[in-house]
């Protein structure tokens, strides 16, 4: 191999990629502004709607009045000034009103039934709502509320005249206590998150420049031209390889920032507010993200090369990698469900899922070395079978002249299984 | 034929491929040729003749099957990197870099084909001089029309002051001025003292631009030499006389020539 060949190759597959919108786009401004500007338009989208739910008068339709002595009830409840009573309103039609639109709740009052008949004074409430439109759901909460604030205040004082002290009524209260930091809540929520993000930054910072080193080379008709040069063909994929990498681990690396700089603007407010959550993490995760991203990136960019150079135009090279895109991103999916797992030497032995499990331990400030060096291990590993592989691959000259027709599959199914290897092998 | 002075040797060059359909494919069998300094030899034929794979052997894009070729001693396949150092390849499926400028494109094309890393700059600004780009120099090559862009091809191909020109039809899909300007350039880089192998199926360039002439047909060196000389062997003056007059022979066959004529427009290459 020549460093200086593939180094002069490098810097103007870089050069030139710094040309292309697309990749521009989707490897360097997409990992830095997406998640930010997505967590905002959440945040702003959660308080809009919000605002407009506390802000409107839920419009509530009385059957009845409420039974002898509780009128308080019906009088707490117009004093609200976010709700307006309708009155005289038959039950059909209340409810037609309320899947129309024109209503959000009915109340109306009857016997409880079964022995809460024989208690004096006593009734039930029953309120009706659509639970598919949020207008009527608030409503349903604020008839709720007032009916449970009432009910508290009517109990203390029936307690207090018959001479019951508060420790005297409740028995068996439950008091629960949450342990965790707010340190804990927020590597939780970065845990749940950030494993998945980088791995879909990486996959799609490699993604666009993968096809368009390989497939968009055939299709421009630049590969021949490349071909006849005098670098060697190892260091021109090489070079290529090694952009299609560094494209990869920069965008994961230009993500991982990004949400460090906004997650505490933006998803803290979003996540409860002043109340419990701290989004900090360990410096020593910064290192092993950045690795967990080269070598996830090392990997991605080795598969969709070799999978994407049987493509002759960069949309057969789009369609031809998407499964590695898809797979690379549910490794994570699923584990981002367990919560509580951490990095085993089983998950260790599984590529992406390794990455994703050892980034959200060190997230959490759980460092399994001899399991995280495992794990990079069994990545370089798959790095080492695909370049076998691509090294492989380039033997044939109907691949390196683009005549093959076919996906990387059918073209290994066909060399393998018919015996031609020797025939068409040329190195 | 001098072959001590050769820069370019084939000798019985073999190319076979196979094909799903049609089996084994004798797309070059057994040829032979030298070619020297300062001259340009024409690799004549119709399309499918074995030409492009011929050049694409001497530019190691292919391996042989069997035969050796070399350029400037240099064995294309022990030596591919030296081989190809060694020459300029340019055909119409030798497009440039689209979002590299021109002078980009010279550089990157010196550099990596090992032209001295000291002498890079004068030797773009001098390609830029000669071929007249100095005003799209900075232009993105997508950019430019494709009179310009074939102006940059022809000087990326020399950027690194090969010995050894390779112009696989480098008139196809070109206007006739631009075909003429390829032509003439062709014609400087021979006074230059560079050897240029020149293929085509166009009768009259081949006639206009050749020193020698190889004829090719099938995968068969059919005829070498120079035009005068195949005049004298054959009795017929212009060169597509001459031509069918060798395919003809080849194919052994009576009224063949109307046959190798339809051959001219058609068939592709395997």
């Amino acid at each position: 191999m020549n460093p200086r060949d593939i180094w002069i190759l490098y810097t103007m597959e870089l050069r030139s990629a710094l040309r292309e919108r697309a990749i521009v786009v989707y490897s360097i401004l997409l990992p830095i502004f997406l998640y930010p500007v997505m967590l905002w338009v959440m945040f702003s989208g959660m308080t809009f709607i919000q605002g407009l739910n506390e802000g409107f008068t839920s419009r509530i339709a009385l059957l009845e009045e409420a039974p002898a002595g509780h009128e308080a009830l019906v009088d707490s409840l117009e004093a609200r000034d976010d709700v307006q009573i309708t009155r005289e309103l038959e039950e059909e039609e209340a409810l037609a009103r309320i899947r129309e639109g024109e209503l959000d709740a009915v109340l109306s009052f009857e016997s409880p039934g079964g022995d809460g008949a024989a208690l004096p004074e006593n009734f039930r409430t029953v309120v009706r709502y659509d639970r598919s439109e949020s207008r009527s759901r608030t409503a349903g909460s604020r008839i709720e509320e007032t009916v449970e604030r009432y009910r508290d205040r009517w109990m203390v004082r029936e307690a207090e005249a018959l001479g019951m002290e508060e420790a005297d009524r409740v028995l068996f209260r439950l008091a629960s206590e949450d342990v965790s930091t707010e340190e804990d809540m927020g590597a939780m929520f970065l845990g749940m998150i950030l494993p998945l993000f980088l791995i879909i930054m990486v996959a799609m910072g490699c993604f666009y420049p993968a096809v368009d080193t390989t497939a968009g080379e055939r299709e421009r008709s630049t590969w021949e031209t490349l071909m006849t040069t005098s670098a060697a063909r190892i260091d021109v994929v090489a070079a290529k390889y090694f952009y299609v990498a560094t494209m990869g681990v920069s965008a994961g690396i230009l993500n991982v920032l990004a949400m460090f700089v906004s997650i505490g603007a933006v998803m803290a407010p979003l996540l409860g507010g002043e109340g419990g959550i701290s989004f900090r993490m360990p410096l020593l995760a910064v290192p092993v993200m950045i690795a967990g991203a080269a070598g996830l990136a090392l990997m991605l960019s080795a598969a969709m090369m070799i999978l994407a150079s049987f493509a002759r135009t960069f949309k057969d090279g789009q369609a031809m990698i998407q499964p590695v895109y898809i797979g690379a991103i549910l490794f994570p999916i699923l584990i981002g469900q367990q919560t509580d797992q951490t990095l085993t030497t089983g998950i260790a032995a599984i590529p992406v899922a390794n990455v994703a499990m050892m980034v959200r331990d060190a997230i959490n400030g759980i460092f399994l070395w001899p399991l995280i060096l495992q794990s990079l291990a069994v990545n370089l590993a798959v790095v080492g079978l695909c370049l076998w592989v691509a090294r492989w691959v380039l033997q044939f000259e109907d691949f390196l002249m683009g005549s093959f027709d076919g996906s990387f599959w059918r073209f290994a199914k066909d060399r393998l299984g018919s015996g031609r290897k020797e025939e068409e092998e040329t190195a | 034929m001098n072959t001590e002075r050769a820069t370019v040797s084939v000798r019985d060059l073999k190319k076979f491929f196979f094909d799903e359909s049609r089996g084994e494919v004798r797309a070059v069998d057994g040829v032979t040729f030298a070619c020297q300094p300062g001259e340009v030899f024409g690799l004549l034929g119709a399309n499918g003749a074995g030409k492009t794979t011929t050049l694409r052997v001497l530019s190691t894009v292919l391996k042989p099957t069997d035969g050796e070729a070399s350029i400037m001693g240099h064995d294309v396949v022990a030596e591919p990197e030296a081989a190809r150092e060694s020459i300029g390849f340019y055909s119409a499926s030798t497009a440039l870099y689209p979002r590299l400028t021109a002078r980009e494109t010279l550089i990157f094309f010196a550099r990596i084909n090992h032209y001295p890393e000291a002498r890079i700059e004068e030797r773009v600004e001098a390609l830029v001089d000669r071929f007249g780009i100095e005003e799209y120099g900075n232009a993105r090559v997508e950019k430019l029309s494709s009179g310009m862009k074939q102006k940059v091809s022809i000087a990326r191909t020399i950027a690194h002051d090969p010995p050894v020109l390779i112009f696989d039809e480098p008139t196809v899909g070109l206007d006739v001025l631009n075909a003429l300007e390829m032509v003439k350039m062709i014609r400087e880089l021979r006074s230059e003292g560079k050897t240029i192998i020149f293929s085509s199926h166009i009768m009259s360039e081949v006639e206009k631009l050749c020193d020698r002439i190889a004829i090719i047909h099938r995968g068969n060196l059919l005829a070498l030499g120079t035009l005068e000389s195949m005049r004298e062997e054959t009795g017929h003056h212009y060169l597509e006389d001459i031509f069918v007059d060798h395919v003809t022979r080849a194919e052994g066959l009576e009224g063949a020539a109307m046959g190798v004529a339809g051959e001219l427009e058609g068939e592709e290459a395997p």
